[in-house]
């Protein structure tokens, strides 16, 4: 037996774990988000559920998002390509499929946790310190289980997607540890201005060293093997993976320049952030010219299609991140909806559409079977991509009603009736993506558990 | 006194991305370029095409219609809040 063949009949348990994973908590996730929305405007909607109230709804909403539906999709995608790049076998499956269930186990405890109260109050790092332990431990068997079947692969050459693939494992096992102050387990946190400078190197580096490169990792896979042409440039592909890891772990302080913290740190924020032009087109010009003239490949694969649209999003949320690092753009840019939008097209749009894409990708092939529907999959592209386009106008909209009225020193009661017509339209298209997050699981369970050919 | 976590954290992820860089330069990654371009190529698992049954129409008509009523949902909510302000 070769060893094409060995890997061909290995069950891909833990990519297929991971895929179920992602399918539902992007339900969970999208319901949270959906109902945060409305508590916005409909704030009593909730008044007698404690558990629900805005304040639990939101940190449960972003931690399912971001650890339950887009980093499952795209470890789903990776460990799939992983061992198939290299030329060997998954190190371990058990390992991987108990991956999968401490990283299940970590998500209930998640939504039992925020929504119970427990939570440490930090952006993005709210969870608690045994579920930091957990997350981190999760991270460290991914790391293990990467790096040993990279040592024990039979392809000399490591292709960029295990590059960005392991990169993303390690850093956000670091990151992590570092930015939840895991040595202090009864606060995690550091006091004053010193955690906020901390909590931002985490906030931001858990999307940019996390979703990017997993993004990124699972893009220059799936568009090659779409539209079954080479790679435009290996070397400009490490020249984006070699800038990434260079300039984006120490900009988290742009979300800091109207806080009292260093200058040197500001500055270092700012210019690494307008930096990340160089990794970020590096990998978009060599996506895009190795898809040149062969859109209709892209077109034909759902898979294709949702990583396509994704890299599209990636040029919008990037560009947008960089000028919104800019002291004067960010007078009116912060601390209102314009964030909001823009987080959704990078963790939506791009992340959370190329984890999808990942997904539909690999299902068929690591089950062997078709998709189950390839309609549904396509009303699901639509839905989202319907969604995140209106989230993006209507949150930048109101982003800009609320930047200028702080600037003009308006007073909070005044401008809230202005933008309560984009919250209504807001919830609306929640509706949209929470429905799509439906369709997706049954599409993806019935496609994994529906009988073999021939069956009806 | 924060600057030692800064410090740390920046000295770790430089020193590992230096070890990282050395090793592969030291281990060839660098070179072939060309064939690296098509690694993803070099296994080609296909799909078979999506199979039809009365039964999965059947599903995917129901889903469709769910899926219409969440669509009408939000049209609805947005025509109220257009007639409403």
């Amino acid at each position: 037996m070769t060893e094409t063949e060995t890997i061909k009949l290995s069950d891909y348990a833990t990519a297929k774990g991971f895929c179920l994973t992602s399918a539902f908590w992007m339900m969970a996730a999208t319901f949270m988000g959906l109902l945060g929305a409305t508590e916005l405007i409909a704030p009593a909607v909730t008044e007698n559920i404690g558990g629900l109230v805005f304040g639990r709804v939101r940190p449960t909403h972003v931690n399912l998002v971001l650890f339950g539906f887009a980093t499952p999709g795209l470890l789903a995608a990776t460990f799939y390509f992983f061992p198939r790049v290299l030329q060997t076998r998954l190190y371990s499956e058990k390992l991987g499929v108990f991956t999968v269930i401490a990283w299940n186990i970590m998500l209930v405890c998640t939504v039992a946790t925020l929504l119970s109260g427990n939570t440490q109050a930090r952006e993005y790092a709210e969870m608690i310190w045994p579920v930091d332990i957990l997350v981190v431990l999760a991270f460290a068997l991914i790391v293990f289980n990467f790096f040993m079947t990279v040592q024990r692969r039979t392809e000399p050459l490591i292709y960029v997607s295990i590059w960005y693939a392991c990169a993303a494992a390690v850093l956000t096992m670091l990151t992590y540890a570092l930015g939840n102050v895991i040595w202090r387990p009864d606060g995690g946190a550091l006091t004053g201005i010193p955690d906020a400078i901390l909590l931002w190197f985490y906030g931001h580096n858990i999307f940019g060293l996390l979703l990017t490169p997993l993004s990124i990792g699972v893009a220059y896979y799936v568009v090659p093997k779409a539209i079954r042409a080479p790679l435009y440039s290996h070397t400009l592909s490490l020249l984006g993976f070699w800038a990434l890891i260079v300039v984006y772990t120490h900009i988290g302080t742009h979300h800091l320049l109207q806080v009292p913290v260093p200058t040197w740190l500001k500055v270092v924020a700012i210019v690494d952030s307008i930096a990340m032009v160089i990794p970020v087109m590096a990998f978009l010009i060599n996506i895009w010219y190795t898809a040149r003239g062969k859109l209709g490949a892209i077109h034909a694969d759902i898979g294709a299609k949702f990583v396509f649209t994704g890299t599209i999003m990636y040029f919008f949320v990037s560009i947008q991140g960089s000028m919104m690092a800019l002291p004067q753009v960010q007078r009116v840019t912060h601390f209102n909806n314009w964030v909001v939008g823009h987080a959704h097209i990078g963790v939506l749009g791009f992340s959370g559409m190329i984890a999808l894409g990942g997904l539909y990708y690999v299902l068929p092939r690591m089950t062997g079977k078709p998709l189950f529907s390839r309609f549904l999959a396509d009303f699901q592209y639509w839905l989202i991509l319907i969604g995140v386009v209106g989230f993006t106008v209507i949150l930048t909209i109101a982003g800009l009603i609320q930047g200028n009225a702080w600037l003009n020193g308006e007073t909070v009661y005044r401008v809230l009736p202005e933008i309560h017509l984009y919250y209504v339209i807001r919830a609306a298209l929640g509706v949209l993506i929470f429905v799509s997050a439906v369709l997706g699981f049954y599409n993806i369970a019935r496609t994994m558990f529906m009988p073999e050919r021939g069956a009806g | 006194m924060y600057f030692p976590y800064f410090a740390t954290y920046m000295a770790v992820g430089i020193a590992l991305a230096i070890a990282a860089f050395v090793w592969a330069l030291k281990n060839g990654q660098f070179t072939d370029q060309q064939r690296a371009r098509f690694l993803p190529l070099e296994d080609d698992a296909g799909a078979g095409e999506v199979k039809r049954s009365r039964m999965g129409r059947l599903e995917i008509l129901a889903l469709g219609f769910l899926a219409c009523a969440g669509l009408a949902a939000s049209a609805a909510v947005l025509v109220f809040a257009l007639v409403s302000f």
